[in-house]
């Protein structure tokens, strides 16, 4: 028994240490490998952000791009020479969440009264208002042309330039937002959101103002896509009104759903597939989307309920791990 | 504190479910509702705990009009209920369903952490309540994944567990088997408190005359009789409206008789639903 | 003024009439499924290229009186593409019946992804000339504002409201129809075939989307692959602020947001002062469904749900 504990605890060992491997990896692998990495890290945070509202929540959000677009403006403004102000990273960070939390809660209030369905649509609406106005008001976004020659950032003196210097950043942030998310999950807050999926009559029978706890779902989703909005400006010190689109918004809904609603792990597997996808099929030109569209559908008519079971979520490869390295003899 | 109705009617389009009903309830007592299907119980339920608007009268708790309260101030006043038909948050598991419950009521409380219970408090009070209404042994299981008994259980604690001064029953025993029903008498009968009021809507009559202070008897929307169990056993309007005209009654009699002769049937005053 | 007003007035009647045919698709499905059919704008587009497709083909054959050829055109493409609609519900839906709303949303988006860059495969990218159903001529009669066109979606488009009206409201498959949207369950029980009824809402659906289309682009000369996005989207619009799930809801949603939309961008630049211009014409369709919204949470003719409403479905 003394071996087969060691065994695996070796085994364990070797597994976390790959991962470790792999993602030091990254930064030496050419460049546009790193570009793909950071992208599907950026999604990773905006799916998870938007899982709190969907996955545990259960309201359909289709207009989260806004609040990407919030931050990636944020930054815009406010590190260019559209108005020539230049404020370090590090605050226009706090500003982009703090904007798209606000921008959340203003969605939220008309939204509340509404049930399922209409809920989605309004906030659609509201994302293609946000991406309207922003290609007609010229003299603050530049409109269509969108702004260019953003600053380049840097955090607490370190230049944050090249990919790997963003690979670094949204790994942490990555980490950051997964476990924080996962804290919350696990919180009295987190079950409330999940009882307000199941039934919200009885939440509210419970004396749980089931407005107060949509809003703070939709303010928290927001604020974590504003703040991936103003890293994603500064990746691309060039902001659009292009990069906003309805599209983008469904991309993270599907990247929620192709990975199985509500578990992180299957977010993450979600980015990974559907923005590698994409990718992997350039070799088949003006097939691409073609491919990719049925590649979608028959992979949700095959595993509806997602890629990843709901089981296998963060807490169970946590307890997983814990178990293996406390007492190995129970598994 | 106590509950009053004061004449109160509740109109769905041309329907008039309840008409002028004036109730009260004070805490320390089991009251039970009964009438035949459709008579408007569910109703006054749904009513008082905000599910329902009024359409006129009022309802009051205290010095306090809960007609014009949203539904979650109602429960927050210390107002508490099952539901006619299970509404458990399946996908969530048994000790999940009580311990939801404890969520901070206001903005507040839910920022400042003060008068919060802590997660080991709130642990510990659900733990106490599973023990009492022997559900530890499922503590981690799905709500879903319980028998339909436990389910019921699991409602009855749900409504408990918060203390609520108020606590109002939509047909705890539907469903359950005579056991299960004798079971779920005997441990509303022991909830029972000084400081509280259990409104009780049941159609199964061995368990209400057994446990009620109070049987209020709804027909038609309207008060019918109301007083104690005995007084109401005999009332013969009551036996007319819930269960046929004494003739009729008496053919049941003689039939069930010679059923039980054959050694079949229960009887069974409960008409049961899913 | 007036002849400008009256001429707005009759753009107005036209889109929202084909507003309000795409809409009746939405609301159709989403009556029997409860399913957002992200897939429905891609059906509107479809209409214009098999309808010329199916009439080239026919010129190409030798061709029978123009009018004639057109017509067979028309009525291939409403079936065409309403069969399309139903196989697409057979095999990319129907399995996920199971499986919550948004396992069937998603398909439907992939669905939408896999129509709409087929097409553009097989016929290019690129907008592509539209053949004229009827020649575009003033008409006389109308004080020389309306054309031909204009005339023509209007007249079509009431025409296949009234039929449908009268076929949900007067036969037996429109009471299935109508049936399975209120409760499937007590349908089934009943013994109505709902999936019958559910494969019929999948070809009237998108077979009016593609009347839709080729009206769409009889107006405006022109067809491309993208036509259906931006179009669907305000359609489904119409639907939520009609109600979604009322047919009467998809027909008022779409005059009205043709209304709002025509009247709203004509005169907001005349009420701004010029500061608002039309460039946010695609606003006002959202900022409107919104603003009903606050005050009407299901649209205008849809049923109010609040816990009373949805308490009684369930108990009884
Ligand atoms: N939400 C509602 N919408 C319309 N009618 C309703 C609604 N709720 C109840 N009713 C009607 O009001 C009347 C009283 O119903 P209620 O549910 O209170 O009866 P009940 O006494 O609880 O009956 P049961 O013993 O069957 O539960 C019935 O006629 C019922 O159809
Ligand atoms: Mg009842």
């Amino acid at each position: 028994m003394g071996n087969s504990v060691i065994v695996r605890r070796l085994g364990l060992l070797a597994v976390l240490a790959l991962c470790v491997v792999l993602l030091a990896l990254v930064p030496h692998l050419p460049s546009y490998y790193v570009r793909v990495v950071d992208s599907i890290l950026i999604y990773i945070i905006l799916a998870v952000g938007l899982n709190l509202v969907v996955g545990y929540a259960g309201l359909l959000d289709l207009g989260f791009i806004a609040f990407y677009a919030v931050g990636a403006y944020a930054y815009a403004l406010l590190a260019s020479g559209q108005f020539d102000i230049h404020l370090p990273f590090i605050v226009i960070l706090f500003i982009g969440a703090a904007a798209g939390a606000i921008a959340g809660v203003l969605l939220g209030f008309p939204v509340l009264k509404l049930r399922g369905d209409y809920l989605a649509i309004v906030t659609l609406s509201f994302g293609e208002i946000i991406r309207i106005a922003i290609n007609n008001a010229d003299d603050l976004t530049n409109g269509p042309q969108g702004i260019a020659g953003l600053d380049r950032a840097s955090l607490f003196g370190l230049p944050l330039t090249t990919p790997v210097h963003f690979y670094w950043l949204l790994l942490v942030l990555a980490i950051t937002v997964c476990g924080g998310v996962y804290y919350m999950e696990r919180s009295i807050l987190g079950k409330a959101w999940r009882a307000l999926r199941e039934d919200q009559d009885v939440v509210r029978g419970l004396g749980i103002n089931t407005t107060t706890l949509k809003l703070l779902a939709f303010a928290l989703s927001a604020a974590i896509g504003g703040a991936g909005g103003v890293i994603f400006g500064a990746f691309q010190r060039f902001v659009s009104p292009e990069s906003f689109t309805f599209q983008e918004s469904l991309l993270v809904v599907l990247i929620i759903i192709i990975g199985g609603v509500g578990n992180i792990v299957g977010v993450i597997a979600g980015a990974v597939v559907l923005v590698v996808l994409p990718e992997v099929l350039h070799f088949a030109a003006q097939y691409r989307l073609l491919i990719y569209g049925v590649v979608l559908v028959t992979v949700i008519v095959l595993r509806p309920g997602g890629l990843v079971s709901p089981r296998f979520n963060l807490g169970f490869i946590i307890r997983k791990v814990r178990t293996l390295w406390l007492s190995p003899s129970k598994t | 504190m106590a509950l009053a109705l004061e004449n109160v009617s509740k109109h769905f389009g041309s329907l008039v479910a309840i008409r002028n009903l004036s109730l009260s309830f004070d805490v320390g007592s089991i009251y039970s509702i009964i009438g035949p299907n459709g008579a408007g119980k569910s109703t006054v339920v749904n009513m008082i705990a905000g599910s329902y608007s009024v359409t006129s009268g009022a309802i009051r708790l205290g010095a306090t009009a809960l007609n014009r309260l949203p539904k979650h101030r109602i429960a927050q006043l210390g107002v508490s209920r099952t539901y006619q038909n299970l509404r458990l948050f399946d996908g969530m598991t048994v000790l999940e369903n009580l311990e939801v419950c404890f969520f901070p009521q206001s903005w507040l409380t839910f920022l400042t952490g003060a008068k919060r219970l802590s997660k080991a408090e709130r642990l510990e009070i659900c733990h106490a309540c599973l023990a009492e209404f022997h559900l530890s042994d499922v503590a981690d299981v799905l709500a879903g994944d319980l028998p339909y008994g436990r389910q019921k259980i699991l409602e009855l604690a749900r409504a408990f567990v918060t203390q609520a001064p108020i606590v109002l029953l939509d047909e705890p025993a539907a469903g359950l088997n005579h056991t299960e029903t004798k079971d779920m008498a005997a441990m509303i009968a022991g909830l029972k408190r000084e400081d509280r009021a259990i409104i009780l809507v049941e159609h199964d009559m061995e368990m209400v005359m057994s446990i009620s202070d109070r049987i209020d008897v709804l027909n038609y929307g309207e008060l019918l009789c109301s007083g104690t169990p005995d007084l109401v056993r005999t009332n013969e309007r009551v036996q007319e409206a819930y269960l046929g005209t004494t003739e009729e009654l008496d053919d049941i009699r003689k039939l069930a008789q010679s059923r039980r002769a054959q050694g079949g049937l229960r009887a069974n005053a409960g008409i049961v639903r899913h | 003024m007036l002849d400008y007003f009256l001429q707005q007035l009759i753009f107005a009647l036209a889109i929202g009439a084909i507003y309000g045919l795409i809409a009746l698709g939405y609301t159709m499905v989403y009556g029997v499924m409860r399913l957002i059919n992200f897939a429905h704008g891609e059906f509107f587009m479809l209409g214009p290229y098999v309808y010329t497709f199916i009439f080239s083909g026919l010129i190409g054959l030798g061709g029978l009186a123009p009018m004639l050829d057109s017509a067979i055109a028309i009525i291939a493409s409403f079936v065409i593409v309403g069969l399309l609609g139903v196989a697409i519900e057979r095999f990319a839906y129907r399995p996920l019946r199971a499986y919550g709303r948004l396992a069937p949303m998603l398909s439907a988006l992939g669905m939408s992804i896999v129509l709409q860059s087929a097409v553009r495969v097989t016929v290019g990218p690129q907008p592509v000339h539209f053949p004229a159903i009827v020649p575009s001529t003033p008409i006389d009669a109308l004080g020389g504002m309306v054309t031909t066109v204009q005339f023509g979606i209007l007249v079509a488009a009431v025409l296949l409201m009234v039929g449908l009206t009268l076929f949900v409201n007067g036969t037996r498959l429109g009471i299935w129809i109508r049936a399975a949207s209120e409760s499937w369950t007590t349908s089934s029980l009943l013994g109505i075939r709902v999936n019958r009824a559910v494969s019929l809402v999948f070809f009237i659906g998108p077979g009016l989307g593609a009347m839709a289309g080729i009206m769409y682009a009889s107006y405006y000369g022109i067809m491309q692959p993208t036509m259906g996005s931006v179009i669907g989207l305000k359609a489904f619009t119409a639907a939520i602020l009609g109600g979604i799930g009322s047919i009467p809801g998809a027909m008022l949603g779409g005059f009205l947001l043709g209304a709002i939309e025509t009247f709203g961008t004509a005169f907001l630049p005349i009420l701004s002062f010029g500061y608002i211009g039309t460039e946010y014409r695609d606003v006002f369709a959202f900022a409107v469904l919104i603003l009903v919204l606050l005050f009407k949470p299901a649209g205008l003719l849809g049923e109010t749900v609040s816990e009373e409403t949805t308490v009684a479905k369930k108990d009884y």
